[in-house]
This record gives structure tokens, sequence and C-alpha cells, in this order.
């Protein structure tokens, strides 16, 4: 049952760097049920995206971007939490249960902190259950 | 090699430097992430120090030092004011500097920033001239001797030198006009400045131009505590036959001279003045390109027309046309400009069509990831 609880990171390549933190796979090694897809700015980020994971079967999703105000595209981070809050277009869906879809502003300095977010993560959707694989 | 050194001063020296501040202050108010804003705050101090001084100063060679020692001792708050002054100057050179490093450091500086960096270095120079005017301006022994130093250091250049010197003094001899000209310069240099302004902004959609409330009422305390525990002073009373034996000069604005004063050769205080900025004009073009000319691609057949992405482009790439096609259903269409283009993606995650692509990340590569991996 574990084996099937696939959390979807989708993580912008400026923000905490996860290039010793990857399997061969694209699993992070300090958690292997987590698959992690790159993209250039946490901006080019679809809320489609993110519901494909849920629809598809995963426990839960996260999204990384940089810290607020220091997106290098300037506003992609910002962007995408305004889509995830849906006061912008094109929006999270509302029906998505937004207890399986986390978004953290971190540097590319920060993984300690990534580290314990996704844990704490992952526990709270432990609490929730998953959906059988 | 330059690349990777940029790359590695922004993880080990900017980053870090970043957590800690964000430590400090919170993210939502952490200095280094308003470093194009703030140099804004020093600009609106400077502007309103300088109206109240402007409508005492009079330019000429009998009463400017008159009216600076009435500022300075008698009118009420009338050195707290060039105080002000004097230290949001030097505020703003720094910040300036601070935000040009920031830029440079953190490779935000080249390719389709290219307009905001070639006019900050414009913006850069105007700062200094104004600055620089402003020390000559106040007229006492140490300024008149700046002038002195600034008209020969001028006049050093060759072919046209003299005629540079004399636009600054108005003429071969310190007299009226040399006031009249350095006031032109603190007054209207600041027009130039403002027109540079806005060409810097021309290319950055929605700049943030102003540091919140809270920054601002810091920046605020602290000119305060300055002013109130340095205010600043006037000299003697200038005698155009000498010159003044010290000089305490402002290194930010005056450092050419102040290099000059320590006995270095003109020309190399010449290369520097030249150097610099032209250095700084060159630098973006010396790292190779990242983008290889790759921008945004709109599937004309798929594009609605929505705006969507032309609102959310951060660098004003995105223009939206009229299709002039019947047999489309749509009336408008987005157009990317090659040039602008970030490659950034911000448009592919503002566009509910799957109607625009960035060539080095396909947003349905990216779906196609997220299906295998929970497939397997
Ligand atoms: C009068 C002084 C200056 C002011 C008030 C100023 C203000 C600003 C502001 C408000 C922004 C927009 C920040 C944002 O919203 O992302 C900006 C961007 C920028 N500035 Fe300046 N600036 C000044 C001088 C300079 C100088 C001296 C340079 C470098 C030589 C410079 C280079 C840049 C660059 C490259 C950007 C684009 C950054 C990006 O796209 O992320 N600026 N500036
Ligand atoms: S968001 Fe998509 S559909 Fe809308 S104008 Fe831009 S490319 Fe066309
Ligand atoms: S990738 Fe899209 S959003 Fe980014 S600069 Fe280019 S057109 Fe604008």
């Amino acid at each position: 049952m574990a084996k099937d609880k696939k959390v979807i990171g989708i993580v912008c390549e400026r923000s905490v760097d996860l290039t010793d933190q990857l399997d061969s796979n694209g699993y992070l090694k300090d958690n292997p049920n987590v698959k992690i897809v790159t993209v250039p700015c946490s901006g080019h980020i679809q809320p489609i995206m993110m519901e494909t994971a849920l629809k598809k079967g995963a426990c839960g999703t996260f999204a990384t971007g940089c810290r607020m105000g220091d997106c290098h595209y300037r506003e992609g981070n910002k962007f995408l939490r305004e889509r995830l809050l849906g006061t912008r277009m094109p929006k999270l869906k509302p029906t998505v249960d937004k207890r399986r879809v986390q978004a953290y502003w971190l540097s590319a300095v920060e993984y300690e902190k990534f580290k314990d977010l996704i844990h704490q993560f992952d526990e709270s959707l432990d609490t929730l259950g998953c959906p059988e694989g | 090699m330059y690349t990777q050194l940029i790359g590695s001063l922004q993880k080990n020296v900017v980053l870090p430097l970043e957590k800690v501040a964000n430590k400090v202050f919170t993210q939502s108010y952490n200095p280094f992430y308003y470093h194009g804003a703030l140099p804004n705050f020093f600009i609106w101090v400077l502007f309103i120090s300088g109206l109240l001084l402007f409508a005492y100063y009079t330019p000429t060679l009998e009463r400017a030092y008159n009216t600076l020692s009435y500022i300075t001792h008698e009118l009420p708050f009338g050195n707290a004011i060039r105080s002000m002054h004097r230290y949001a100057s030097d505020g703003m050179m720094i910040f300036v500097m601070l935000h040009m490093l920031r830029v440079w450091f953190t490779d935000r500086y080249r390719e389709y920033r290219i307009l905001p960096w070639l006019t900050g270095v414009i913006l850069l120079s105007i700062t200094f001239t104004i600055g620089l005017s402003g020390y000559m301006m106040i007229w006492d022994q140490e300024a008149v001797t700046l002038t002195y130093i600034t008209a020969n250091f001028l006049k050093q250049f060759p072919v046209i030198g003299p005629s540079l010197s004399s636009l600054l003094l108005g003429g071969e001899l310190v007299s009226d006009f040399t006031l009249t000209r350095l006031l032109f310069l603190h007054l209207g240099i600041p027009l130039l400045l403002m027109f540079f302004l806005w060409m810097h902004y021309l290319r950055i959609t929605r700049p943030v131009t102003d540091p919140p409330l809270a920054l601002n009422l810091v920046l605020l305390g602290g000119l305060f505590l300055f002013c109130g525990v340095f205010p600043v002073s006037l000299g003697d009373r200038p005698n155009l036959q000498l010159v003044s034996p010290t000089l305490d000069l402002s290194f930010l604005y005056a450092w050419p001279q102040y290099l000059i004063t320590q006995g270095w050769s003109t020309g190399v205080v010449w290369l520097l003045v030249l150097g610099v900025p032209v250095g700084l004009l060159i630098l973006p073009y010396i790292q190779k390109k990242a983008l290889r000319g790759q921008f945004a691609q709109v599937l004309d057949s798929s594009c609605t027309g929505c705006s969507l992405c032309y609102h959310d482009c951060p660098y004003e790439a995105i223009t939206m046309v009229d299709r002039n096609d019947p047999t489309s259903r749509f009336k408008r269409l987005a157009i990317v400009d090659p040039g602008r283009c970030a490659n950034c993606g911000l448009c592919v995650g503002a566009c509910a069509f799957k109607a625009i692509e960035i060539p080095r990340r396909d947003s349905q590569d990216v779906l196609k990831e997220i299906e295998m991996a929970l497939n397997s």
C-alpha cells in the first residue's frame, strides 16, 4: 500500500537545488515516493499539471518556486500562487482537494528546509489516506 | 569561466546573504527583493529636500555662500534639510550600486534585459554628475577647490579638454556663470534621469518601483538618525585666489578628484572615469548567450486571442494583433517579439489552450512525465 503512495513535485530549476538529491529515475533520495519533474520557472506550471497528477492517482502534489520577490523572471512564483489560490486565470479547479496541493517558496540554498516541508506534507497525506494504486 | 564565476557568486554569496535577510526582515520586507525600488526612495527624499533648498539658493558668486550660510545657521530646520539632502545623496549612490551589483551577480543583466542594463549605466553616470555638481554648489572654500580641480581635470582631456572646462565654468574663469552652470547641471540633469528611468522600465512589465511602507520608514528613520548625529557643516567663505589646504571629499561622488589630490596622474584618472562606464556597457556582451535565440512559439491554430499570456509576460514580449483571417473563429492572435522574450514560460503557465510553448520545455512533456510516473 505504501508503495502506491506517490507524490508528484513540479519544481522550478532555479529554486531549491535538487541536482544531488535525486536517484536515476528522478525520485527524491530522502523521500523515495516523491517524483520530481523540473520546469524552468514556477510560472511555467499550469494548474492542469497538478490536477492531472491527482486525477491519475497521485496522493499529493506540490510545486516549488523561488522566494517571493526573487523570481528570476520577476513574477512567475507570484502568478502560480495566485493560480493555486484561484485569483488568477487559469485557476486550479475549485473541486481539487486543497490539502493535497502544496507550494513552497525556497531559494536554491534551502534544501534542508525543503526536506522538512516535504516530510511534513508526506505525513499529512498519510493521515488523509491515499487512493489505492 | 566568467559564467561559472557569476553562478558561484550567486550561490555562495548572494543567496546565503538573502537567506539571512529573510530571517531578519521576513520575505515580504527583504530589502534584497526591492533592490530596484530602493533608489526610488532616495529620489523622493532628494526631490523634496532639494526643492526646499532651492527655495533659498541664489546662484551668484556673491550670494551663493551667504545663502548656504543662512540655510545652515539661521533657517529653522535648514541644516536638518541640508543634512537630509546630503545623506540621501550618499544613500542613493550606495543603493544604486547595490542594485547594479545584484542584477549583475544574479545574472539578470543581459540578453532580453539589455535595455535596463544599458540605461542603468547611463543612470549611474547621471547620478554621479548630479551629486558632483551638488558638492560644488555649496561654494565654500572646499567646494571652490573642488571646482578648480574638476575644471583642471576636464582641461587635460585631449583636444576638447579646454572646451569641456569652459562648458563647466561658463567661460575661461570662475564667474557668476559658473554657478548658473552648476545649477543647470544639478536641476537639468535630473530631467534626463527621469527620461532614462522611463526607458529603464520600458521593457519591464509592472516594475516594482516602490519599497513597502515599513522599509521606507526604516530608511527614513536611519536618515534622521544620521542627520541628528552627524549634521553637515559649512566651510570657510571662499577666497577665489586660494585653494583649500584640506579637502574632505565624498569618495562616492568625488573619487576622481580625490585620486588626483592623492597624486594620481590625470591620464590614469581619465581612464578610470571613462573606463568604468564603458566596461559596464560591454559587460553583458562578453558572456556567451544562454538562450541561443530561443523564444516562445505560438501555435496559431490553437490561440484563441484571450490575451492572458499578453498580460502575464514579465518582459513586454507579447503583443496581441488582429488575425484578419475570416476562416478563423478567433479575432486576435498573440505574437512574440524574439528579442524581448526571456524564454521563461510564464506565458505557458498563463495559457489554458495549449497554444504557446517554449522550446526548452514543452508543457505536454511535463504532463507525459507526470502520467508515466503514475502509471509505472
Ligand atoms: C536611478 C537609479 C535606478 C533606479 C531607480 C532603478 C530602478 C529599477 C527598477 C524599479 C527596476 C525593476 C525591478 C523589477 O521590478 O524587477 C529595475 C530593473 C533593472 N535595473 Fe535598475 N534602477 C536604477 C539604476 C540601475 C543601474 C545603475 C543598473 C545597472 C547598470 C540597473 C540595471 C537594472 C537591470 C538590469 C534591471 C532588470 C532586472 C530584471 O529584469 O530582473 N539599474 N531598476
Ligand atoms: S494565452 Fe494562449 S490562447 Fe490566450 S492569447 Fe496567449 S497564446 Fe493565445
Ligand atoms: S517566454 Fe513567454 S512570458 Fe516569458 S518572456 Fe517569452 S513571451 Fe514573455
